[in-house]
C-alpha cells in the first residue's frame, strides 16, 4: 500500500470538516487528531496544517503574499499593492504580511507561493557585479 | 588615471539592464551527497537548470508530487537547508567556441588547465555558442552509412577490426590490458587526418589524466584534441554529465561539417556514478542495483555518434567507448548493454597481454559490424584472409602441442600463423602509416615472410618498410592517391621485396635450417 502523505490527510480532514460547526466540528477535529496519533504522524502535524491551509486557500481563492521592503511603506501604498496582486492572481482576497529588511537598500521583494518578484537594489547591485565580472 | 577607470566603468554600467521578472523559486528541504531535495518549483521541467544562492548550478532530475530531486554540479558543502533555489527555465548548456581545441575542460565546459577562459574568436568568426548537453540524436533521414576509415595506426585494428567515421566501436577488457593505450594511439595517429579528437575522462585518477595529457602534448596531438575531465575525486553528478558534455562539444564541430572522434574512458564508471545518483534519489534498483533506465543512459549517448549526409551539413562523430570488465566477464550487465548498442567491439585479454601479444586484442571475439566498408581498397585486399588465417592458426596451435607428426600443409599454416601474430604485435605510442601497414601485410599474406626467422620479423618489417618507401615510389603514390595499386605498382613492390630479401641485410634475417 502506498504511504499516506500529509497532503492526503489534509484532504480527508478538509472534506470531513467542511460545512460543520460547533460540536460536530470539535468531534471531527478530535477524531482527526486521534487518527494522526494512530498513524504515528503527530510529528508531521505541521506539514498537515500547511497542506490544509493551501487546500483552504485554493477553495476560498486566497492568495498569501510576503512583501519585504527596506523602509516601511504607507497604508495607501499597501492597499494599492494588495489590489494589484488581487487583480493579477484573480484572487478573492489577499492576505499579506509586510517585513522590513534594511539590507535590501531599496525597492521591494514580493513572494507569492513559489513565485517571486525581486526588484530590490540589493539584487540589482548583485546583478551588476555579475555583469561587470563576466568576460566579454 | 582614476578618471579613466571611472569612464570605463560608466560605459560598462550603461550597458547593464536590470530587468525585473517573475522567478520561480523553491526551498532546499535537505541536501546530501551532491543531491538536494527542493520544495516549490512547481513548473520546473525535467533536466532544467536551477541555481543556488552562492551561484552553484543544479539539474532537476526527479519531479515528484511535492518535491524536486536536484543533482548539484558544484561544491555542495555551502548549500544549507532553507536556501532559495531559482529555476532558470533553461536546459543545462555549455559555452563552446573554436578556441576550446587544445584545452582541458571540466564537465561544465569550464577550463581547468590554467590557460584562462574560453573566449569567442572574432578573427575566425567563431562566436561563443551555448550547446545543450542533452539533445535528441540525428534522425534516419539525415544519416549516411559508414564508408570512410578512421586510421588508428594499429595494424591489428586497421586490418582486422576496421573503424569507420561515424562508427561506435567498443574497447572492452580487464584492468591493465591496454584499453586507454589503444585510444591514445588512435589520437596520436590523427595528425593531419582532419579529425578532431575529444577524450572524456570519467572517474579516472588525475595523475593518469595528467600523464596522458603530457603524452599528447609531446606527440603534438593537443593541437586537435580536447580533454573533458571528471576525475575520481569529484561527486557523482559531474561524472554523470561529463560524457554528454563531451558529445555536445563533438556536435558543435560536427555542425561545422567536421569529423570528430570521441573517446569515453570509461562508461563502467559512468554507469556506477549514475547508479549512485539514482539510489540517492530513491529510484528503485534493478539488476546489479543499476536503475531501470541504465540502458537508455548509454544508448542515448552513443546514438549521438553518426555520419550525416551533405544536405544535413555533413560531418561525423565516431565514438570509442571503453568498458572495464571484472575478471574477463563480458556477460555482466553494463558490458552486454554497451556491446549491443555499439557497432562492434575490440576485446582485450589479460592472458594475451602477459604472453607478450600487445595490443592484446583477441581477434576471435573482436568484431566490427561495419566491416570492410570502412577500409581503403588496398587494405581490404591484403587483410581479406588475415582474420581467417589467424583463426585457423589458433585452432591448429592446440593440435600442434600434441606432437610433431604434422603434414606439410599444416606445418606451413602454423608457420604463417606464428608470423602473422608476430607482425600484428606493436609497441605503444608507435602508430604505423597505412602505406607501411599495407606493405607489411602484403609481404606476410603473399608468403614473403615464410622464410624469415620468427624473432627477426620486427627487424625485417622495419627494414622492408624503410627500403620500400625509398624504392617502390610508384606503389606508394598509387596508395596515397587512388587508395589501391594496379599491376604496375604490384610488380614494382614484388621486385622491391625480392631485392630487399636478396640484399645482405634481408638475407641475414632468414631462417637457417
Amino acid at each position: 500500500m502506498a504511504k499516506i502523505s500529509p497532503k492526503n490527510i489534509a484532504e480527508a480532514v478538509y472534506v470531513a470538516t467542511e460545512g460543520k460547526l460547533g460540536q460536530d466540528l470539535t468531534t471531527m477535529i478530535r477524531r482527526s487528531v486521534k487518527m494522526l496519533k494512530e498513524k504515528r504522524m503527530l510529528g508531521r502535524s505541521d506539514e498537515v496544517l500547511d497542506a490544509l491551509q493551501s487546500i483552504f486557500d485554493k477553495k476560498t481563492g486566497t492568495v498569501r503574499a510576503k512583501i519585504t521592503t527596506a523602509k516601511s511603506i504607507g497604508h495607501q501604498e499597501k492597499k494599492n499593492l494588495e489590489n494589484e496582486i488581487k487583480e493579477k492572481y484573480k484572487a478573492q482576497n489577499v492576505l499579506s504580511e509586510f517585513f522590513e529588511k534594511k539590507e535590501l537598500l531599496g525597492g521591494m521583494r514580493i513572494e507569492i507561493g513559489d513565485e517571486i518578484v525581486d526588484n530590490t537594489y540589493r539584487r540589482k547591485l548583485q546583478g551588476l557585479e555579475k555583469f561587470l565580472k563576466q568576460e566579454k | 588615471m582614476s578618471n579613466h577607470i571611472v569612464e570605463i566603468l560608466k560605459k560598462e554600467i550603461e550597458n547593464f539592464k536590470a530587468e525585473t521578472k517573475i522567478d520561480k523559486i523553491g526551498k532546499v528541504l535537505e541536501v546530501f551527497d551532491g543531491i538536494a531535495k527542493v520544495s516549490g518549483l512547481s513548473d520546473i521541467k525535467s533536466s532544467e537548470m536551477v541555481t543556488f544562492p552562492n551561484g552553484e548550478t543544479g539539474v532537476a532530475l526527479n519531479l515528484e508530487e511535492d518535491t524536486v530531486g536536484v543533482i548539484i554540479l558544484d561544491d555542495f558543502s555551502k548549500i544549507q537547508e532553507g536556501d532559495e533555489v531559482k529555476a532558470t527555465g533553461k536546459i543545462l548548456e555549455i559555452p563552446i567556441s573554436d578556441n576550446i581545441i587544445g584545452r582541458v575542460v571540466n564537465a561544465l565546459g569550464t577550463p581547468i588547465d590554467g590557460k584562462g577562459t574560453i573566449k569567442a574568436d572574432p578573427s575566425t568568426g567563431s562566436g561563443l555558442s551555448a550547446y545543450p548537453i542533452e539533445k535528441v540524436a540525428p534522425g534516419v533521414i539525415t544519416r549516411l552509412s559508414v564508408s570512410e576509415p578512421v586510421s588508428t595506426g594499429i595494424k591489428v585494428i586497421d586490418a582486422i577490426i576496421p573503424i569507420g567515421r561515424g562508427q561506435r566501436e567498443l574497447i572492452i577488457g580487464d584492468r591493465q590490458t591496454g584499453k586507454t593505450a589503444i585510444a591514445v594511439d588512435t589520437i596520436l595517429n590523427q595528425k593531419g587526418q582532419n579529425l578532431i579528437c575529444i577524450y572524456v575522462s570519467i572517474g579516472q585518477k588525475d595523475s593518469k589524466l595528467r600523464k596522458l595529457q603530457t603524452r599528447l602534448e609531446e606527440g603534438g596531438a593537443m593541437a586537435y584534441t580536447i580533454i573533458v575531465s571528471a576525475g575520481a575525486s569529484l561527486p557523482a553528478p559531474l561524472l554523470y554529465i561529463a560524457p554528454y558534455t563531451g558529445v555536445s562539444i563533438a556536435e558543435y564541430f560536427m555542425d561545422q561539417g567536421k569529423d570528430v572522434l570521441i573517446i569515453y574512458d570509461d562508461l563502467s564508471k559512468h554507469a556506477v556514478s549514475y547508479r549512485e545518483i539514482s539510489l540517492l534519489l530513491r529510484r528503485p534498483p534493478g539488476r546489479e542495483a543499476f536503475p531501470g533506465d541504465v540502458f537508455y543512459l548509454h544508448s542515448r549517448l552513443l546514438e549521438r555518434a553518426c555520419r550525416r549526409n551533405k544536405e544535413s551539413g555533413g560531418g561525423s562523430i565516431t565514438a570509442l567507448p571503453i568498458i572495464e570488465t571484472q575478471a574477463g566477464d563480458v556477460t555482466a550487465y553494463i558490458p552486454t548493454n554497451v556491446i549491443s548498442i555499439t557497432d562492434g567491439q575490440i576485446f582485450l585479454e589479460t592472458d594475451l597481454f602477459y604472453k607478450g601479444i600487445r595490443p592484446a586484442v583477441n581477434v576471435g571475439l573482436s568484431v566490427s559490424r561495419v566491416g570492410s566498408s570502412a577500409q581503403i581498397k588496398a587494405m581490404k585486399k591484403v587483410a581479406g584472409t588475415l582474420k581467417l588465417d589467424l583463426a585457423q592458426y589458433r585452432e591448429l596451435e592446440a593440435f600442434a602441442q600434441f606432437g610433431s607428426d604434422l603434414d606439410e600443409a599444416t606445418k606451413k599454416q602454423l608457420e604463417r600463423g606464428k608470423r602473422a601474430v608476430e607482425v600484428l604485435k606493436q609497441p605503444q605510442y608507435a602508430p604505423i602509416k597505412i602505406e607501411h601497414q599495407i606493405v607489411t601485410l602484403y609481404a606476410l599474406t603473399k608468403g614473403y615472410m615464410d622464410d624469415v626467422s620468427i624473432n627477426k620479423i620486427k627487424e625485417f618489417e622495419q627494414g622492408l618498410t624503410d627500403y620500400s618507401e625509398r624504392q617502390a615510389k610508384v606503389f606508394y603514390k598509387q596508395i596515397a592517391e587512388k587508395k589501391m595499386w594496379d599491376e604496375k605498382g604490384e610488380e614494382e613492390l614484388k621486385k622491391v621485396i625480392k631485392d630487399f630479401k636478396d640484399g645482405p641485410w634481408g638475407n641475414s634475417l632468414k631462417d637457417r635450417p
